[in-house]
């Protein structure tokens, strides 16, 4: 049994070794060879940039996973963290007055270690013009935000004090390396050593500190510690995932690498009807070879074995090509974009390598294995009576080993099978409504030529169109397979063209130049018209004044918060701290109501009893109030519920009338909970705005700070810089992907035209022998690709159009829009293109004597 | 191959009441009917008809390529009725040579390896030394690596029968051998045929209108009207 094993594997290497001679068996070979490179590059580079870009995240959050509570963590947290192979750094955040002579401020201390920072470096001026330093102020040194030294009128070398000690300042901080404090804090920053934090003395019981772990590590550390996490947040720990909370930039990079990872599947689906197409070939030629090997005996186990073994050398071959070739690309790739990469990226892991091969295996299998099985089933008596071919594999098995196949894929690459079993059952209906209307656009095409204008002796246009299309229309079935094939080809490479498009736009809208860059906070009432007016003409862009109260949640439906939120939210931040909560007669800008109605849409009555009693009344009335529906996802609250706010000392109860969608990462106010007017005027209020200001409008920055002493302007240039180049970095990688897309969807028309050759170099044989003329046969061809070109290009063009819809709503989050120029530039770059590589290729038929392209299909 | 021999040696191929039909859009026509037939080991047999009679379709029921719609048929002994598909390739495997009117050799490979295939299937040490020895014997020692579309219709035909002849089988079915040549290189192809066929004492069972062909076997028999006649060599005209 073994020796008959190693017979079939000796037997069919050899065979495999001659059939390189074959078109076919090179054209499987490339596409192979492209479906490993492209799922291997692709795999390699998302899997180092995924890797690079949670580093990033990383840095913004100040760590992997950030831990923060408002006391001191106990040792044993700390030991089962270090033990899991974390690094850990400790920082302790609070708000204090800070002093220089007569000169105090608030500031925003932040009290680090010598393990500071996990990444990055923070830009600091010690007098000599920024630098890049990565570590924190040592020991009795301070680092000063530049508003907080131009508000002490500190320079390098002055000494602040800090509570009970007193500290040098050591430099001005430009940029930290972590932006965690986000506008949680809005005063200046002050950062110190942790060594000095006791001298201090403000660290006391009932002192509002916050406590934070920051710790890095490897991706596998964190998996291991979800139920510790868990435990967490149970415990009222906020526990920041560098996984799940990568903050200001969650959107773009998951959509990015969502985009990616479609992209290697498109690669993928490309490569696989190419192998397809040149499957098709390769069983029709080993037909003759089958039928004679049953002739000299074999048996059909013995002719699955002996193709089937060696398709698998020729997959192994090609995984191994195609494997070097996606590693060469992937460096070539991170080569190119270093230039504007600043992130540094870890080395290739294996675990793409071994996600290419079996992306071969299963290509060879979904998109081979039902035509290979044809082999099997040829009758030896084909070698008497040539006729006598197997039938076709049936179309909708072919189909359906491919689209199964490929939804696993889909469901490995994606990871939710809801999704891959979606698009392929659309896929297939999709398919089924393209076969049908591709034999509808056939029938129309030879309609069409025999209509056209027979004038003799012209060897005009319509001439080469009629006798063109009538060849693509006759070849039925063929030119039906090639229509479908160039159809998912057109209809991959729009898809990633569009995605691409839409992402970039979206990106683009969601950060415009004039994104604001500037918070101004704790504009008092009184001040609230004439901030507005300094404003007015100078900042391009600004955001409405928002009032602000703050206020706490201390019941939801009438019960305990902590009891009445699912236990992962029970140490959510909307929990912990005193929300900032605002009123307003309309929907903000950029916001979408999910459920429910605004305030203005609720029934009079109501309405008539809360805008005027409640004011008076509070107690009496539940009030209406809008929600951010992430907010209410996480405490699981609908439509309806309850929840008690205590503002000051009063109790308000609102009621839940509508949920909205926002923004987070839009650089305006936003707002977890809104109000009606007539509830909150009566609390103390400040006003909050956002405005984009130009670098240059540094004097309008003075100018609000002399006249409005007290409002507080936040500065976002840096955390704007850092997610508009993140975006750059990822737009650039999209668009080196979208090239590679494009590359392999072109040569999957390469590979078809080529496997289709014999049949079309007979049929200009036969177009030779009577009579035609090169100039008449290269018409014809470039008619008959042209018409190819087009129908596929216009079924490529709904199928995108079709699938783009779906997939922006369910996979990306986008809002499905149409495309017009997709009916425009599919058929006629489909026409373009094909007609172009069939005219290179069909170029030596031409030069080539009747009787050598009729040799071509001839008996031997 | 005397007379004599026959009733003492068992016939390698016997038919017997063998009948083929097939289904023609609603009609089913009859190809082979009551069809009797006994090859004894050494014998060359030549079975002429016309164009139609069915000559393709009864080589194809003798090798086990096709099944019979009734009748019973057994080769070296076996009844073909009592075996499956891959029962009849095995019972081919080695012991029968084919040679087709149009050559079927793979046009991918060598001369050398198209008579190396069959040898393949059922390895042998040596296989590529006899396989060169057999093509040597056609002629063909200096070919070996060329690939059919370098060969001349002649010269692939000689492939073939070093490949037919290869395996050392011991029956060797013939379709029309000369039915792609021109006359001259269809006597020398001939010639080649029954030259091999004498070295190896093989049993020959060919199919033809060549008649110049079916004279030089011993026997010879007409396919008419789905039955097998017995010749004269004298009525097997020039």
């Amino acid at each position: 049994m073994s020796r008959d094993a190693l017979r079939l594997a000796r037997l069919s290497a050899r065979g495999l070794a001659r059939d390189l001679r074959a078109a076919d068996v090179r054209a499987l070979f490339v596409a192979l060879a492209l479906a490993v490179a492209a799922s291997t590059m692709i795999g390699f580079f998302l899997d180092r940039l995924d890797r690079g870009l949670t580093r990033q995240a990383g840095q913004l959050l100040g760590g992997d996973l950030v831990l923060e509570q408002g006391r001191p963590f106990d040792a044993e947290l700390r030991e089962t963290l270090e033990t899991a192979g974390l690094t850990l750094s400790d920082q302790v955040d609070m708000v204090s007055m800070v002093n220089l002579g007569d000169a105090f401020q608030p500031a925003s201390l932040k009290v680090v270690d010598d393990a500071y920072p996990h990444y990055g470096t923070a830009l600091v001026d010690r007098g000599d013009g920024p630098e890049r330093i990565a570590s924190g102020p040592s020991p009795g040194e301070a680092w000063l935000a530049p508003r907080l030294a131009l508000l002490l009128e500190a320079e390098v070398g002055d000494r602040v004090r800090v509570g009970e000690a007193e500290l040098e300042v050591a430099g001005v901080i430009e940029r930290e390396p972590d932006q965690s404090a986000g506008f949680g804090n809005f005063n200046p920053r002050l950062m110190m050593h942790r060594a000095d934090l006791e001298a201090t003395d403000l660290v006391q019981d009932g002192s509002r500190v916050e406590f934070e772990i920051l710790a890095a590590g490897p991706p596998e550390a964190l998996e291991g510690l979800a139920p510790l996490l868990d435990r967490l947040r149970r415990d009222g720990v906020e526990v920041r995932d560098v996984r799940r909370d990568r903050p200001g930039l969650g959107n773009a990079l998951e959509r990015a690498e969502r985009y990616l990872s479609l992209a290697g599947l498109a690669a993928v689906l490309l490569a696989g009807v190419a192998v397809a197409m040149a499957t098709r070939r390769y069983v029709d030629r080993h037909l003759d070879t089958a039928a004679l090997l049953r002739c000299f005996g074999a048996t059909q186990g013995e002719l699955s074995r002996l193709f089937g073994l060696q398709l698998l050398w020729l997959a192994l071959a090609a995984s191994v090509v195609g494997a070097l070739l996606g590693l060469a690309g992937q460096a070539a790739l991170l080569g190119l974009l270093t230039a504007f990469l600043p992130l540094e990226l870890p080395p290739p892991g294996l675990l793409p390598l071994g996600l290419g091969v079996l992306t071969a295996l299963a290509v060879l299998v979904g998109f081979a294995g039902p035509t290979l099985l044809r082999l099997k089933r040829v009758s030896a008596l084909k070698v008497l009576r040539r006729e006598l071919d197997p039938l076709p594999a049936s179309a909708w098995l072919v189909l359906g080993v491919a689209s199964a196949v490929f939804g696993a894929l889909l469901w490995l690459y994606s990871g939710d099978a809801g999704l891959a079993l979606g698009l392929l059952l659309g896929g297939l209906v999709m398919l089924a409504a393209l076969w049908g209307l591709g034999s509808l656009l056939l029938a129309a095409v030879l309609r069409l030529a025999g209509r056209l204008p027979r004038r003799a002796g012209q060897a005009d246009l319509a001439q080469a169109l009629r006798l063109g299309g009538a060849q693509l229309a006759r070849r039925r079935t063929a030119s039906l397979g090639q229509l479908l094939a160039f159809s998912v080809t057109f209809f991959a490479m729009a898809m990633i063209a569009l995605v691409r498009g839409d992402l970039l736009t979206t990106w683009q809208q969601q950060l415009p130049e004039d994104t604001p860059n500037h918070f101004a906070i704790n504009i008092q009432p009184g001040e609230r018209d004439a901030f507005e007016a300094a404003l007015a003409g100078a900042a391009d862009s600004r955001s409405a004044l928002y009032p602000m109260v703050r206020g706490r949640i201390t019941a939801i439906n009438g019960g305990s918060p902590r009891e009445a939120v699912p236990a992962e939210a029970r140490g959510d931040n909307a929990l912990r701290r005193e929300l900032n909560l605002t009123w307003r007669e309309t929907l903000p800008e950029g916001n979408r109501l999910v459920a429910g109605a605004w305030f203005d849409e609720l029934p009079a009555a109501e309405a008539a009893g809360w805008y005027d009693e409640v004011a008076a009344e509070p107690e009496v009335e539940r009030v209406p109030i809008s929600m951010e529906d992430g907010l209410a996802e996480r405490f699981g609250l609908a439509l309806g519920d309850t929840l008690t706010f205590t503002i000051g000392a009063d109790e308000i109860v609102g009621e839940l009338t509508s949920l909205r969608n926002l923004d987070w990462d839009s650089f305006r106010p936003n707002f977890y909970v809104i109000f009606p007017p007539g509830v909150l005027e009566r609390f103390g209020h400040s006003y909050i705005t956002a405005f984009h200001l130009d670098a240059g409008e540094r004097e309008l920055q003075r100018r609000l700070g002399r006249e409005f002493p007290g409002v507080t302007l936040l500065n976002v240039d840096a955390i704007l810089g850092q997610v508009r180049d993140l975006l750059t970095q990822v737009t650039r990688a999209v668009e080196l992907v979208l090239a590679f897309v494009l590359l392999a969807g072109v040569s999957v028309l390469y590979a078809a035209l080529t496997a289709s050759r014999p049949v079309r170099a007979h049929e200009s044989g036969l177009l030779r022998v009577f009579g035609a003329g090169n100039r008449l046969l290269s018409r014809v061809q470039g008619a008959e690709f042209a018409i190819l070109g087009l129908a596929s290009g216009l079924m490529g063009a709904l199928l995108a159009e079709l699938a783009g819809a779906a997939l922006y709503v369910a996979w990306l989050d986008l809002a499905p829009r149409p495309h017009p120029w997709l009916w425009l530039v599919l058929p006629l770059g489909g026409a373009l293109l094909i007609g172009a590589i069939g005219h290179l290729l069909s170029r030596g038929l031409r030069r080539q004597a009747p009787a050598a392209s009729l040799g071509l299909l001839g008996e031997t | 191959m005397t007379h004599a021999s026959r009733s003492e040696t068992p016939p390698i191929l016997h038919v017997d009441r063998l009948a083929k039909q097939v289904q023609s859009g609603d009609r089913r026509l009859t190809i082979l009917s009551d069809l009797a037939l006994t090859v004894f080991p050494g014998e060359s047999v030549a079975i002429l008809g016309q164009s139609g009679a069915g000559k393709s379709t009864l080589l194809g029921l003798l090798a086990g390529l096709d099944t019979a719609s009734d009748g019973e048929l057994e080769l070296f002994g076996e009844s073909l009725a009592a075996l499956d598909e891959d029962g009849r390739a095995r019972l081919r495997a080695g012991r029968v040579g084919f040679v087709f009117q149009n050559f079927q050799l793979l046009p991918t490979l060598t001369a050398l390896e198209n008579v190396l295939l069959p040898l393949e299937l059922s390895p042998q040490a040596g296989a590529e030394a006899r396989a060169r020895d057999w093509l040597e014997r056609v002629g063909l020692g200096e070919r070996l690596t060329h690939l059919p579309k370098q060969l001349s219709g002649g010269e692939q035909q000689r492939v073939a029968l070093a490949r037919a002849f290869v395996t050392g089988a011991e029956l060797v079915f013939a379709d029309e051998p000369t039915g792609n040549l021109d006359p001259a290189t269809g006597e020398r192809i001939i010639d080649t045929l029954f030259a091999l066929n004498r070295e190896a004492g093989t049993t020959l069972v060919l199919v033809t209108h060549d008649h110049a062909l079916a004279r030089r076997c011993d026997r010879c028999l007409r396919l008419e009207s789905g039955r097998l006649v017995e010749m004269r060599h004298e009525e097997v005209s020039a």
